[in-house]
């Protein structure tokens, strides 16, 4: 049940017994989480790994086209947005990024005299200051650890300026010392959208599509799924990167929401149902051949579309399934007596959903899972993937960048998937390669999601079994970040604290 | 939208700190930047959990898509504070953190860099610090980002290694401290002290560079025995250098910029051998080899810089130090007009008339630039669209307005710079110049 008359949503941990530190069985972490016996634990050791506010709320926020972001937070707090001017513009014209594109925020700049006499004033000026300068026709206020400590009453201020602008202001409660749950952050900023910005009573648009894209699908992939969209008779509303406001208003309108990630967009698609009757899956997500097939069907069934559906599948199979069996030949072939690659990888909990499939599909499989946290609003998908792939070892935890590195070199995988948040796990004598490519990528090559993804990743993932030489090169020359001892001991959660 | 208001600078805006887009971070981000410059160093962070991992895209990445180093980001121990922190005290928390830290990570000396959750809660960090002091060489940058930016944060990095670490130690002749380069927001800041300190070395100089030194704690140590310090800034650093003049008695000597061509690099060699009682001939003959080869090699690209950008109006977009560095270049070697420069690291009131003289006195261009101090990307935006220039030197934030709305060519040269990955790159010393040309060129190459 969401309630948009609290001023925000609950934390991920309140409302989807989340943690963000386990280590063990897949089918025990289910168990443990039905049962309600799982508890999060704290750690000796920890590292850097996004907060509420900055993982990374506000390069997404910042790309709304139409809006202004105000962080009202020290000057740090913002500095990740310096790149809002370039974030989407690679993506050349010819590729259908809109020539309209300006983006703007600004920082409250919160000083030592702030946090002794309160920011409200500034928080008003800079509203202000944006409606003059940019005519935006929303506002997004994003709170930080400095501004809730010293209790600032964003709300209040928004009450008391909102009739003074003609944008519409959506406070954010992202403070980042709110949560440990980073996904707290997704929730927050849905919370803000679903009270402030969705409209009711407007008329529905039955080929409408709500897709909530991460910053980790590229513009290929939205040109892909729009493509198959397409030729069914249906749009996609992709939000909130690169949307104008209108998309956010119109999100009521439209037929169903779809996951690419699915517990990024579970609030937003609870809150969808509940307020403005719009339903939602959260399983599959468009990656691979298969989940695409069940995408695209379970979207046409909300739809109308299961007869064009039907035809779609069958005509882009013809095309695509060939070529993603000479990807899977070429992976049977790289090791002997026919054993499979393995490949570790997976980020959130969507990408586990997606990946360890996938992973199947192309004929590799994963020794262990990695996820940045854990709830249970993806239990039962979960254990369908125990079900249809077997168990498996999972270890998670948000980007801590030792554990990271002491779990490659546990299982020791053919192929490490590894981000710039994963510190120095790529350094290895085996496959090192990324996990995925950013937002801003507009080339061919860096697909993952519909059919034309799922073979482009395909041949990715080839290309980083047939050369080792940097992370080689990188783990002989550089020394390690920590001491031996490390990989000797086999707990990756040595640190965990025992009490909870 | 696609438009921004074409409105005239406001004169007094009510809250000056209120700006779109300010180009540097946080005190905490600085302090955890100086550290991270600091080989053998290990920064750990006493704060929210984000405050490391946001510098990734907020600092390092944005100074020419740079990693952090092997301690940086994702890496970097943090007590990652939340709410039941701010209410019970995060004490215990970094006690522990610390304690691990030492165990696990590499590294000869920790610096614990607490921000602003511990500022607020009062926390007494430098009590839990203090604890690990017999253990490890440890100091504490009692930091919070609320503070102010980043330059201030690589101060009170300084700072508080000059309180918690140093020792005096005699002077030694000719060896010198480069001061006020700061990590990352100085984009250049590796291959800028790499050039000028091979460069000192050839007239005979013992140079410590701090950051990016083999073996940093040792340099950190080895600070007071200098003879002189060297700022390369006309503000950065000079706090710095007045505390341990006062501390140490080293005196030290304001550069208003790291030297970009032979013209500038050929007065401070010459300066240096004054201020240090050089052999004069010696640094002469040095300076005669290095002026051939660079003027030598200025051959190869006339014809280029006759073509692309001859006595081109110029307006640049940097800090103080880069800013003055690349007016005087292009105006004194180039034939460039420096048209506008726009100052974006916010220095001291203090500070802003010495700027503006550097900027505009002792240039050989008829043309002599208007001097702005601007944080706000919005109203640089601005004042840029009422000149006309055709090279724009700045960050990678004026490089679609560049061409979009300016009509000019733009390289990224100051912070924040996300189009292009500068490792070993500088436009300091004799060869800088020419450096500088090859990129400027680049954007403008092709079949002629």
């Amino acid at each position: 049940m969401i309630d948009l008359k609290a001023q925000t949503c609950p934390n991920r941990e309140q409302r989807a017994g989340a943690i963000n530190a386990y280590y063990g069985k897949a089918s025990d972490l289910v168990k443990e989480a039905r049962e309600g016996t799982l508890t999060n634990k704290e750690r000796d050791f920890q590292q850097s790994s996004g907060c509420v506010l900055n993982f990374y709320l506000t390069t997404r926020v910042v790309t709304i086209r139409d809006a202004v972001m105000i962080v009202h937070a020290p000057v740090g707090c913002s500095s990740t947005s310096l790149l809002y001017r370039e974030v989407y513009r690679r993506i050349p014209l010819s590729e259908g990024r809109p020539a309209d594109f300006d983006l703007h925020w600004l920082t409250t700049n919160l000083d030592e005299k702030d946090v002794v006499y309160g920011g409200a004033d500034k928080l008003r000026f800079a509203i202000k200051e944006a409606e003059e300068r940019y005519s935006p026709k929303a506002i997004f206020i994003l709170a930080s650890c400095t501004s809730g400590i010293i209790g600032e009453d964003i709300d209040g201020v928004v009450a008391e300026v909102q009739n003074e602008v003609n944008a519409t202001i959506v406070p954010v409660h992202c403070e980042g010392i709110r949560s440990r749950i980073i996904q707290t952050a997704y929730d927050a900023f849905w919370h803000g959208i679903l009270k402030h910005l969705v409209k009711k009573d407007i008329p529905k648009q039955p080929d409408l599509v709500n897709i909530a894209s991460m910053l980790s699908y590229t513009w290929q992939d939205r040109l892909e799924i729009t493509r198959l969209l397409n030729r069914i008779g249906l749009r996609p509303n992709f939000i909130p990167e690169f949307a104008t406001v209108e998309q956010f208003e119109i999100l009521g309108a439209a037929a169903v929401t779809a996951p690419i990630c699915p517990t990024y967009t579970d609030y937003l698609s609870r809150g969808l149902e509940q307020e403005f009757g719009v339903p939602y899956f959260m399983y599959p997500s468009p990656v691979g051949i298969d989940h695409t097939d069940e995408w695209l069907r379970t979207i046409a069934r909300y739809t109308g579309k299961e007869k064009e559906v039907e035809v779609l599948i069958r005509e882009e199979r013809e095309k695509w399934v060939p070529k993603m069996e000479v990807i899977q030949n070429e992976f049977a072939k790289i090791k002997p007596n026919g054993e499979k690659v393995e490949i570790l990888g997976s980020l959130g909990q969507g990408r586990l959903l997606t990946q360890v499939p996938y992973f199947e599909e192309i004929g590799v499989k994963s020794p262990a899972a990695i996820i940045q946290d854990f709830d249970n609003l993806v239990l039962d998908e979960v254990q369908g993937i125990i079900d249809q792939v077997g168990d498996f070892d999972v270890l998670v935890n948000t980007f801590q960048a030792a554990e990271l590195a002491h779990i490659t070199r546990k299982y020791d995988p053919d192929v490490a998937l590894t981000c710039p948040f994963q510190g120095s796990a790529y350094k290895r004598e085996k496959g090192a390669t990324r996990i995925h490519a950013l937002r801003g990528d507009a080339r061919q090559w860096s697909a993952q999601a519909g059919y034309k993804g799922a073979i482009a990743y395909g041949n990715f993932l080839l290309q980083s079994v047939k050369n080792k030489a940097f992370q080689k090169t990188m783990l002989a020359k550089t020394p390690d970040t920590y001491q031996d001892w490390w990989y000797k001991q086999p707990d990756p959660l040595h640190y965990l604290k025992k009490e909870a | 939208m696609g438009t921004v208001t074409p409105l005239r600078t406001k004169e007094e805006p009510l809250y000056p700190g209120v700006a779109e887009a300010p180009r540097y971070s946080c005190a905490l981000g600085g302090a955890y930047m100086a550290t991270l410059a600091t080989f053998g160093a290990v920064p750990i962070l006493h704060s929210g959990a984000g405050c490391g991992m946001a510098q990734n895209f907020g600092q390092n990445f944005a100074a020419g898509l740079n990693d952090a180093g092997p301690q940086g980001n994702t890496s970097t121990p943090c007590s990652c504070l939340v709410e039941e922190h701010a209410v019970f005290g995060g004490e215990d928390k970094l006690r522990a953190l610390i304690k691990s830290t030492i165990e696990l990570v590499r590294g000869d000396l920790f610096a614990v860099i607490s921000g602003c959750v511990p500022a607020l809660i009062g926390d007494d960090v430098a009590a839990v610090v203090k604890e690990f002091r017999k253990d490890v060489p440890i100091i504490h940058v009692n930091t919070a980002g609320f503070l102010g930016n980043s330059y201030k944060g690589y101060e009170q990095f300084l700072e508080a290694v000059i309180d918690q670490l140093l020792e005096p130690l005699p002077a030694v002749r000719r060896q010198v401290n480069l001061l006020g380069i700061v990590p990352f927001q100085h984009v250049f800041w590796k291959g800028d002290l790499q050039a000028i300190k091979t460069l000192l070395e050839k007239i005979g100089l013992k140079v410590n560079m701090i950051f990016t030194e083999n073996n940093g704690l040792e340099a950190l140590r080895s600070i007071p025995a200098a003879e002189l310090n060297l700022v390369f800034s006309p503000w950065s650093g000079v706090g710095v250098a007045r505390k341990l003049e006062e501390k140490f008695g080293t005196p030290y000597a304001v550069i208003p910029s790291v030297p970009v061509g032979p013209k500038d690099t050929t007065a401070f060699l010459r300066f240096l051998a004054r201020r240090l009682r050089l052999r004069r001939s010696s640094v002469e003959k040095v300076i005669a080899a290095e002026e051939h080869r660079a003027y030598r090699f200025s051959e190869y690209m006339a014809a280029i810089s006759t073509m692309a950008l001859p006595n081109a109006y110029t307006a640049i977009v940097a800090d103080a130090g880069t800013a003055i560095g690349l007016t005087r270049y292009g105006s004194n070697e180039l034939g460039w007009l420096p048209e506008i420069v726009i100052i974006t690291d916010n220095p001291p009131e203090e500070f802003h008339a010495e700027i503006v003289r550097r900027l505009t006195e002792g240039l050989e261009s008829a043309v002599k630039p208007e001097v702005y101090f601007e944080i706000d990307s919005h109203k640089i935006r601005l004042l840029l669209r009422e000149h006309t220039v055709q090279l724009i030197l700045a960050s990678s934030l004026e490089k679609h307005i560049a061409v979009d709305e300016l009509n000019a060519m733009q390289v990224s040269v100051a912070f924040p710079v996300y189009d292009r990955l500068i490792v070993d790159r500088t436009y300091a010393g004799y060869r800088g110049g020419l450096a500088l040309m090859e990129d400027v060129a680049y954007k403008y190459g092709g079949p002629l």
